[in-house]
């Protein structure tokens, strides 16, 4: 409501002032080049396109046409200052004007109505692509949530009940499998706070200048506490790399990627974590030599759809979310991240702007 | 035989608190727990504990405060328990006075480590000459603080008037984490610049000539966000 009478104000002001500024224009015009007063006609013309494009709606386009003929005929034909409709030839001018405006006007609102439809159809169709990042997201959550949630409280209750009659390995076996489960739920919920740390600070993130080898290094330290003698060879190169970036979040994608790799590859050989740096981008890789990503997961492998169908589905629980997760950090740095098989497994990279993007 | 080790807990979670307890227990040490800040705080005073462990996270007051009314009459060390995304938290509960910090969830052995290396700091800091603060030993690193000497593998290696002064702060609190901004303070005095980029570049260099590989580093170690963290002196 509110927003309509200031929308009727802006029309008014516009209206007025551009008939104002056409008049004093043409009374300009009258006096200094007195014989020619065909651009007289022109310059309101060119007022009324002004404007019809504007303001909103039909009604100021047409009212100040109307002005527009008045003002002509009062101003500056003969009789000056008086009207005098019977002119020879007035009422082609009259009718002129009004096709001009007319015509212009219902172009200029047709072009603004379709540009506010597109706009609106882009709105919603950014927030069903968010909606639909969500359910995925949840969807994932919950059914990976679910798995390791089972094994602990199963595993629990039979040690629990069967306290007397197990004897101790087994216990033990029971006890390492419930740790195992909980690291997992865990590294998810580190997974999904990231995910909150996105999008609490307003969507904009809080870049610092990291230096890369720096967040390399705490990675494998963490990952270090989490599998020890995790085969990881890494490197980073002799020159010092400085980026700007969320170095929390980074570090977050690039444990995800390690332990991933550690974990799906099923393979014992060293996994190689190494940094390149090109002109304008500083990339990381992690590539492991086991038994690569399934074809037709490869190119859907980042959009946090839990992978069921294979029969090694439950190894494969909650790769889903933790690479979808990595891929909205990524995003949200201007950043790159991908998958690829190579001849012996398989390598994930991503890439980050070395400066900051200016939008 | 020494007296036991008299700890303070202040954690207002229950499973947390009962499993701290009984590996500190099992660990030989004397453990009171309080389950707010409140009682945490006049226990702190009647009881003088050794160290005191702090879960930032109380229902009745901020953790940061309860650090700071702590350091207005006492200085027994100080153990944050945080969690691992809030590193503005964790700085300032340094900045606060809290000796180091320790991310949830810890193992036992972690928590073991820091625990011990909090404790030796603050009763080396009472002796005058303890052997720790004439030198630091770690792997094959030893750094004299007398005769101003670094080696690595039994050579000396030369490091810049910088670089020397960064080592030596690290290494004499080490096993504590030392903020980015109490090092570039330390280091270049307390006007300086706050920007860390000519520390990350010195530390770095510091790293290239101690470390065998500096993505996997032996002896210094990040806190993504926070600072600097030494391996432990194996000198008691």
């Amino acid at each position: 409501m509110k927003k309509e009478i200031n929308q009727t104000a802006m029309n008014f002001i516009i209206t007025v002032s551009c008939l104002v500024i056409a008049t004093a224009l043409a009374f300009l015009f009258f006096y200094f080049v007195p014989k020619n007063s065909g651009n007289i006609a022109l310059i309101y013309i060119l007022a009324l396109v002004i404007i019809v494009r504007f303001t909103e709606g039909y009604l100021p386009g047409l009212i100040s046409s109307v002005i527009a003929v008045i003002c002509v005929n009062l101003f500056f034909t003969y009789p000056y200052f008086a009207l005098n409709f019977t002119l020879t030839g007035y009422p082609i001018t009259f009718l002129e004007m009004l096709a001009v405006t007319l015509i212009t006007s219902t172009t200029t609102t047709n072009m603004k109505q379709q540009a506010k439809i597109i706009a609106e159809r882009d709105k919603l169709l950014s927030e069903a692509e968010k909606e639909k990042m969500r359910a995925n997201l949840l969807r994932a959550v919950s059914h990976d949530l679910r798995t390791p949630l089972t094994g602990i409280i199963g595993a629990s209750a039979s040690y629990l009940e069967n306290s007397t009659t197990l004897a101790e390995e087994e216990k033990s076996a029971i006890v390492t499998h419930i740790q195992e489960d909980a690291h997992w739920l865990l590294n998810m919920v580190e997974n999904l706070l990231s995910v909150t740390r996105i999008y609490s600070q307003s969507t904009k993130l809080k870049k610092t200048d990291e230096s890369v080898e720096e967040v390399v290094s705490a990675a494998m330290s963490r990952l270090k506490i989490r599998i020890p003698h995790a085969p990881v060879t890494v490197s980073v190169p002799d020159d010092l790399l400085i980026i700007p970036m969320d170095a929390i979040l980074i570090e977050q994608v690039l444990f995800n990627l390690l332990e991933n790799a550690i974990i799906h590859s099923q393979s014992v050989k060293p996994i190689i974590c190494y940094v390149t740096d090109s002109n304008s981008e500083v990339t990381f890789h992690v590539k492991d030599f086991g038994i690569g990503i399934p074809e037709e997961r490869l190119h859907q492998i980042f959009d946090g759809a839990p992978y069921i169908g294979s029969a090694e589905s439950d190894s494969n629980k909650g790769m889903g979310i933790g690479l979808s997760i990595c891929k909205t950090i990524i995003t949200a740095h201007n950043g790159i991240i991908n998958a690829h098989n190579h001849e012996n497994g398989a390598e994930f990279y991503f890439s980050l702007p070395k400066e900051e993007v200016s939008k | 035989m020494t007296p036991k080790n008299q700890l303070l807990l202040i954690e207002d979670e229950r499973n947390i608190c009962n499993f701290i307890m009984t590996t500190l227990k099992s660990n030989d040490y004397k453990v009171t727990d309080a389950p707010n800040a409140k009682t945490g705080l006049s226990l702190a005073a009647s009881q003088c504990p050794d160290l005191i462990l702090l879960d930032l996270g109380l229902p009745d007051m901020d953790g940061i405060e309860v650090i700071r009314q702590i350091r207005g009459w006492s200085n027994v060390p100080i153990l944050v328990i945080s969690a691992r995304t809030q590193e503005k938290e964790k700085v300032s509960a340094l900045d606060a006075g809290a000796d180091d910090y320790i991310t949830k969830p810890f193992g036992t052995s972690e928590l073991m480590a820091r625990i011990r290396s909090a404790l030796r700091r603050s009763s080396s800091g009472s002796n005058q000459l303890s052997p720790a603060q004439l030198q630091y030993t770690a792997g094959d690193l030893i750094i004299d603080y007398e005769k101003h000497i670094i080696m690595i593998h039994g050579e000396i290696v030369h490091f810049t008037q910088i670089e020397y002064k960064i080592l030596t702060f690290l290494s004499q609190n080490a096993g504590r984490v030392i903020t980015y901004d109490s090092l570039i303070s330390h280091v270049w005095g307390p006007f300086a610049d706050s920007n860390n980029r000519i520390l990350r570049v010195n530390m770095a260099n510091i790293r290239r000539k101690l470390e065998n590989n500096p993505a996997d580093p032996q002896y210094i170690f990040t806190e993504i966000g926070i600072g600097y963290r030494m391996r432990d002196n194996e000198i008691p």
